[in-house]
């Protein structure tokens, strides 16, 4: 069983008269456990990758099987239960909800799935901590830096233990020295939890805690390597 | 075009949806106010008309205090000779003379109380619609025939027909008994009840007979051509009163006071509702253009520090409101035209409501007309208010500091 | 149902973070609401009395008459039942009140002059309880029994016939046979009365006495019952029916006075339009509103469907924002409703066109009256017209696509 399986892959953007292929027949396949850095320059077509792991959005061709399920022909409503269920998100951009606080971002998918009170408020200020924005709690999002925005999405994407974290970026906004922390953290999670990360970034130093690392180009895979950590 | 107005227009259809949401508050409310005021001046003119041309005529020349008891005593002294002179005096006015009194008018089988009007046959058709009512038979001749006209619903009551006889039985002016035998030659049916059930006609001649009036009659009816032309025409009659007489001219407002007063009580509900449509559509307007500015803000922010100044961006916030009122005006008009005129075509009648139309004389169809005035009022008013409403955005842009403005997205 | 809590607050939230929008909207929904149901107060007010008035005037929820009666109100049409047969019927059948009495045109004439009116036989001690005269206030003394050789007539009457209390009048109507029916009577009260032609247009003598002058032995023309209320008949009707001649026609008060019930139900109309009238013209800022309020937003809720919220959600989240922007609307314009109508009780003057109200049949003070159903009706209008009204933002929020949404740009 594979955490993620995409076969032959392709999408194919128009923009003016020009087709843009932003996933051109990639094909990848990640075990659980895995830890995946895509490394690609800017339009290589990560985020349209991860977006087509998500479920939100439809690839042209190919298929995409999540934990053994194919779910590029799921319904907007299974995907919705599958995003829930069993996939966090970090996005590059626009993670949070702006009326609600640090907190209520966080306990926001869990209160969706249903989780109690009391769980999701231990939940929350645990993982709060973990990320380090204790005391940030009632913080809206505007309110907060890039930063700490950013942790706020991680910490929402990770809270529930899902079996699959697909982060965009997730330290764009972030120094080195919280960068560092934040590795650290998926890095302990993917080891005791054995959850599955696919990371898309520009950011050396992220690269160096991946496992495995697929770099793209122009929408093609051009290279992908087995590494251990530094 | 000029550039402002350009800039103007293509603001205003940024987002189509909200433009479009307001131009409809508006045409909401200026289809309904045309529609409404369209209507209300239909029957407000219907009601006037058909009262005063059933009976009460423009002016009435009377006695003091007839006109509040309607006393038997209260009497104008050789009747016939005023209204006669008044002709001569007042060719454009149609003039008639009637005495009034009451008797018990006895049938065959059955015996009713109601009023009985002394009238001139020759004259009284040019002021009074009721001749024209005539439905069976015909209305009274001559000056001293022993002749009836009554009512439809009277006829009924009494149990005749046309050529039947009827005893009146009543008291004289000088309080003596008065009585006769008359013959009916008409009947007459105005829609009116009330009119229909307590009303009888006779020849002047006969009824100043009948009941010892000695000449005398109770109230010379006077017509003008029209509503205006009474105005102008009543300080003149007053001045043509015989010299010495304590004579009082009366116009329709006296006679019927409480149809100006319904008219006024309908017309401030009415105007109550309409201050609320149009109050509701002003919010609507407010919202749309202060959304429209704040969503510029950083926008006005950089035209701002490229020179322009608040006051420029204000006309442009008003002259994009002005451009929205103007669509809504139109559209409304169209819309309340459209919809008066299709009432125009095929009359207005609303289920239940006949019996108050026969309150204020209105027939049960009422064919609607959409005049200049009642077209342009509404749509006007609410223009208006749109453009109130907008000076508070508009008045926001004096408070704005480019700098934040940029800040803000 | 799991999601209301989350969805009811981010609603919530929403609402507020655009404050003056809301503000703006909440104040014309408020004003909407106070005037739908403050001119129904009103309205109400005016045609209730106006049917209180003209059913006490009657008097009677239900009424028999002989069959010809009403179209040809002559005594030769009275109802051929005995008053001693109708006490036994009736007297025992515990009906709130009731009364038999005669009720004819007639003519009455003082020594200067002479109205029509119509006269009234009555049996004053069971004619209390209907209540459309106060005896006490009677100017003189009221009828003190059916066996009452005087009469009382409205003040105005007299001041027209230049007559008054001691002084004599004649009244004059037929017999049976057509024969001149007249008697004189002793003026014993002058009343008055708020309800418009009443005072001119009714006397008052004792019942035996109308029947005697009118020579119609113990029978009369009409029976009056009484019910719990006007709008409530059908009971007294039933009862009314079932213990009487079928050859005599029994009719609700609506059916006598068809005017004054052609009226209740134009109200119940006009209540409805007026209410749905605002309500159209509040809609276009509502949906404009919604409208904003989702274009403003349309990244997040791109957000809110990438992390799993389903599209009824979304659906529901602006339709609980909608909900609850009315609610606010709702809550004001109760208060500022109950508020305004509240000082009003002691009833507006509105005598400066009381002759207009009395062609309309109105009396010239007016008594706001705050229906609890009116209430909720304007309620229930404006919730479920703004429920279906704000369908269609909703649906499209709910279908945006989450990637779409999510890199939407501006
Ligand atoms: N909605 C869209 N419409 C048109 N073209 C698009 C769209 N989304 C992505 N593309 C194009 O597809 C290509 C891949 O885009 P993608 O967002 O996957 O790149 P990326 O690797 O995530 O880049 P970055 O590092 O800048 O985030 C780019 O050339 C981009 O311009
Ligand atoms: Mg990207």
């Amino acid at each position: 069983m594979a955490a993620v399986r995409c076969v032959d892959l392709c999408k194919t953007y128009r923009q003016g008269d020009q087709d843009i292929k932003a996933l051109d027949h990639v094909s990848i396949e990640i075990e659980p456990g895995g830890f995946v850095c895509l490394s690609a320059p800017s339009g290589g077509g990560k985020t349209t990758l991860l977006n087509a792991i998500g479920g939100l959005d439809m690839p042209d061709s190919g298929e995409v099987w999540v934990a053994d399920r194919r779910i590029d022909q799921l319904s907007k409503g299974a995907l919705a239960e599958l995003r829930l269920s069993s996939i966090g998100f970090v996005f590059q951009a626009y993670n949070l909800i702006p009326v609600l606080t640090a907190r209520e971002n966080i306990e926001f998918v869990m209160q969706v799935q249903g989780v109690p009170a009391a769980e999701r408020a231990k939940k929350s200020m645990a993982i709060l901590e973990e990320v380090g924005l204790k005391g940030l709690e009632d913080r809206r999002p505007a309110e907060m830096s890039g930063g700490q925005q950013q942790r706020v999405a991680v910490a929402r994407a990770i809270v529930s233990r899902p079996a699959l974290v697909l982060a965009d970026e997730p330290t764009a906004n972030l120094d080195s020295k919280t960068s560092d922390e934040l590795m650290t953290l998926f890095t302990e999670l993917n080891e005791h939890h054995n959850t599955t990360f696919v990371i898309a970034t520009h950011d050396q130093r992220v690269m160096g805690y991946a496992k495995r690392l697929i770099r793209m180009l122009d929408g093609r895979i051009v290279d992908d390597i087995e590494q251990h950590a530094a | 075009m000029n550039i402002v107005m350009r800039l103007a227009w293509r603001n205003l259809w940024r987002h189509q949806r909200r433009t479009w949401l307001t131009v409809g508050a508006m045409m909401f409310a200026n289809t309904l106010l045309v529609f409404m005021i369209s209507m209300q001046f239909s029957m407000y003119g219907l009601m006037i008309e058909n009262t005063l041309k059933l009976f009460t005529g423009h002016m009435q020349i009377q006695a003091p205090g007839y006109k509040d008891d309607q006393k038997m005593r209260q009497t104008v002294a050789d009747i016939v000779p005023l209204a006669a002179s008044l002709r001569a005096e007042f060719p454009d006015e149609k003039i008639a003379a009637r005495g009034q009194a009451f008797a018990l008018a006895s049938s065959e089988d059955r015996s009713y109380g109601i009023g009985i009007f002394g009238v001139e046959p020759e004259f009284e058709p040019q002021v009074s619609s009721i001749p024209g009512l005539i439905k069976e038979g015909r209305y009274v001749r001559g000056k001293n025939a022993t002749e009836i006209v009554v009512g439809a619903v009277l006829a009924r009551n009494l149990r005749v027909g046309i050529g039947d006889e009827l005893t009146l039985l009543g008291s004289g002016l000088d309080g003596s008994f008065a009585a006769a035998v008359v013959t009916i030659v008409g009947i007459f049916d105005s829609g009116v009840v009330d009119v229909d059930r307590n009303i009888a006609q006779i020849p002047l001649g006969a009824f100043q007979d009948i009941f010892f009036m000695d000449g005398a009659g109770h109230q010379v009816v006077i017509s003008a051509p029209t509503l205006d032309a009474a105005a102008a025409v009543l300080p003149k009659i007053v001045a043509a009163m015989p010299p010495g007489s304590d004579l009082v001219v009366h116009d329709w407002d006296a006679l019927q006071p409480g149809l100006k007063q319904a008219i006024k009580a309908d017309m401030s509900s009415a105007f109550f509702m309409y201050g609320i449509l149009v109050i509701l559509v002003a919010f609507s307007v407010l919202n749309t253009q202060l959304m429209s500015v704040l969503e510029r803000t950083h926008e006005f922010g950089i035209v701002m520090s490229l020179g322009l100044k608040p006051g420029q961006l204000g006309r442009l916030v008003m002259l994009e409101t002005t451009l929205l009122g103007l669509i809504g005006f139109v559209l409304g008009a169209i819309g309340g035209v459209l919809l008066t005129s299709y009432f125009g075509v095929n009359g207005l009648s609303i289920p239940g409501m006949e019996e108050m139309a026969a309150n204020f004389n209105l027939p049960t169809r009422v064919y609607l007309e959409a005049t200049p005035l009642s077209v342009v009022i509404g749509p006007s008013v609410v223009f208006l208010f749109t453009l109130l409403a907008a000076a508070y955005p508009a008045l926001r842009l004096y408070k704005l500091h480019p700098v934040e403005a940029m800040r803000t997205n | 149902m799991r999601m209301l809590p989350v969805l009811t607050r981010l609603a919530w939230r929403y609402l507020w973070r655009n404050h003056r929008r809301t503000i703006i909207m909440v104040s014309a929904i408020s004003i909407g609401v106070w005037a739908m149901i403050f001119m129904t107060a009103l309205s109400r007010g005016m045609v209730d009395q106006m049917i209180e008035d003209g059913v006490s005037a009657l008097p009677g929820h239900v009424q028999v008459h002989n069959k010809q009666f009403l179209d040809d109100p002559s005594v030769s049409n009275r109802i051929l039942i005995s008053d001693a047969e109708l006490s036994r019927t009736f007297d025992s059948a515990d009906f709130k009140a009731w009364a038999s009495r005669v009720k004819v045109p007639a003519v009455i004439s003082s020594e200067y002059e002479s109205r029509g009116v119509t006269l009234l036989g009555i049996d004053p001690v069971a004619e209390r309880a209907f209540g459309y005269l106060s005896y006490d206030e009677v100017e003189g003394r009221f009828l003190e029994g059916v066996d009452d050789n005087s009469i009382v007539i409205g003040r105005k009457l007299a001041d027209k016939l230049e007559t008054n209390v001691g002084k004599r009048v004649v009244l004059m109507s037929q017999d049976p046979e057509n024969e001149i029916a007249d008697r004189g009577f002793r003026v014993v009260g002058l009343f008055n009365s708020d309800v418009p032609g009443y005072e001119d247009g009714n006397v008052f003598v004792g019942k035996k006495a109308a029947q005697k002058m009118l020579r119609i032995g113990d029978t009369t023309t009409e029976l009056v019952f009484l019910g719990d209320s006007y709008r409530n008949v059908e009971p007294t009707y039933d009862r009314v029916v079932a213990s009487i001649d079928g050859t005599l026609d029994v009719k609700r008060w609506y059916e006598v006075a068809t005017y004054l019930g052609s009226l209740l139900k134009v109200m119940d109309g006009f209540v409805m339009i007026w209410m749905i009238v605002i309500f159209l013209a509040l809609s276009f800022g509502l949906v404009n509103t919604l409208v904003m309020a989702v274009f403003e937003r349309v990244r997040e809720i791109g957000l809110m469907l990438a992390l799993g919220m389903k599209p009824s959600h979304i659906l529901g989240q602006i339709i609980i924002e909608s909900m609850l922007l009315l609610s606010v609307g709702l809550a004001i314009g109760n208060v500022l409703s109950w508020a305004t109508i509240q000082p009003l009780r002691g009833g507006i003057d509105i005598s400066i066109v009381a002759q207009g109200m009395e062609m309309m049949g109105a009396a010239s003070v007016l008594y706001p009256r705050l229906y609890v159903s009116d209430m909720i009706l304007a309620n229930v209008i404006v919730l479920s017209l703004g429920f279906l009204a704000s369908l269609s933002p909703a649906w499209r929020a709910s279908r945006y696509e989450p990637v779409e949404a999510i890199t939407k740009v501006g």
